[in-house]
């Protein structure tokens, strides 16, 4: 096998690189909760997952008060997931991380805060 | 006197047969070129709205005040009595040498190693070219500062642009401690490389041990990512580094200096005091050793 090979190889399979992240998350509408992404499929994604962490976090800080009331616009399970829509490790603890958890589909118990899974 | 007299005489006549034509033909100039420069005025806030970036907005505008200023002048000279045509000649000859001059000469100028729009570095000033004239060229620093710099300043000067490198390496150099696994915060550091999208894989982000100094063992690591790219990217891999090392466990070592005291009586001469020259031993160490003094 030659050096190149080797290095493909290690290119596929040793870490994968992302070709980018976007921040998803439950939307509360006067309608019901949909999901969604920023920035929106179709277009560039970030390119940093500590900008898009942090983007993340922003966007729960400023949603607070609607989470707390449920009233529309609040921001539910809000995360970091990778050009294939896997989650990504929070950089700061390496594990995986969403702000303002809520089982939306068993629809029980709403917690705030932040969560480690 | 006559002499004088007959001169006055003649002026009069001078001013009696041609003085409105000259009085219209000022006129006509001073408010052309008045009307000229509220043009270009409008022209350059306009364009500039359009096109806020583009570096031919500014080469476009004098060109057209060039051309303006030129036939305010012929329009003023016909009005004061010249032949249209010698005015179109003369022009058309003025417009030739200058172009020819332009061409052939052009090679023999000092020209400045960037353009409107790139970054550079010249001498101790970073910073965007906003604009070039004959004399000086505007920079905008990322600060927010702008600086007016003499050309000549500038081709007595060593000058970086960005403009011509699409990538450009980041360096990653961290300090551990000796007792940390060096295995692993190699692995730890190129792994922080080679996960982020922005860093190139060709060629690929590498680990060195630069150097095994008094205190610690200095790590390198180096990696490309594209000129706009590179700042932002910088700051996020150091910042990376710091919080996954945090997490590997991973120590990192900073610079001290210990003081250790020989409390033996045969050399201190009984007085708990140390003696000089026998007294101290000065060495490096890690801050958990502390522990164990």
């Amino acid at each position: 096998m030659k050096i190149a090979d080797g290095l493909k190889i290690i290119e596929n399979g040793w870490i994968r690189k992302p070709k980018g992240f976007r921040v998803r998350f439950h939307k509360q509408t006067e309608t019901g909760i949909e999901a969604g992404l920023s920035p929106p499929p179709g277009t560039a994604p970030l390119d940093s997952d500590i900008t898009a962490w942090r983007y993340a976090w922003k966007l729960w800080k400023a949603t607070q008060t609607e989470s707390e009331t449920g009233t529309p616009g609040a921001l539910y399970n809000i995360t970091v997931v990778d050009d294939q829509d896997h989650p990504f490790r929070f950089y700061g603890t390496g594990e995986f991380k969403t702000y303002n958890p809520k089982n939306i589909h068993g629809g029980d118990g709403q917690t705030t805060g932040e969560v480690h899974t | 006197m006559n002499n004088e007299l007959s001169r006055l005489h003649r002026l009069g006549e001078v001013m009696t047969q041609h003085g409105t034509q000259m009085a219209l033909a000022l006129a006509l100039l001073i408010i052309g070129l008045l009307v000229a420069r509220w043009i270009d005025k409008l022209l350059r806030a306009g364009l500039h709205r359009l096109m806020p970036k583009s570096p031919y907005v500014t080469i476009f505008c004098n060109i057209m005040y060039i051309m303006l200023v030129a036939a305010v002048i012929v329009a003023a000279a016909v009005e004061f009595g010249a032949k249209p045509i010698n005015m179109l000649r003369l022009l058309t000859i003025t417009t030739l040498v200058i172009i020819g001059l332009l061409i052939f000469l052009r090679p023999f100028f000092p020209s400045l190693p960037f353009k409107v729009g790139n970054t550079v570095k010249a001498g101790d000033l970073l910073g965007k070219v906003e604009s070039i004239t004959f004399l000086n060229t505007r920079m905008r620093t990322f600060d927010g500062k702008t600086f007016f710099v003499p050309n000549r300043q500038i081709l007595n000067e060593i000058v970086i642009n960005y403009h011509y490198t699409q990538t450009r390496r980041v360096k990653l150099n961290v300090n551990i401690r000796y007792d940390q696994d060096l295995l692993k915060a190699k692995r730890t550091l190129e792994a922080i490389m080679t996960e982020d999208p922005r860093v190139k894989t060709k060629p690929g982000p590498v680990v060195y041990v630069l150097n095994l100094s008094s205190n610690c063992v200095e790590l390198g690591g180096r990696c490309w990512v594209g000129n706009k790219q590179y700042w932002v990217a910088r700051c996020d891999l150091h910042e990376k580094t710091k919080l996954r090392f945090d997490n590997e466990g991973i120590r990192f070592a900073f610079p001290q200096l210990d003081l250790h005291l020989n409390t033996d009586p045969s050399r201190t001469g009984g007085s708990g005091c140390p003696v000089p020259g026998t007294l101290t031993k000065l060495s490096t160490r890690q801050p958990e050793d502390e522990e164990n003094v």
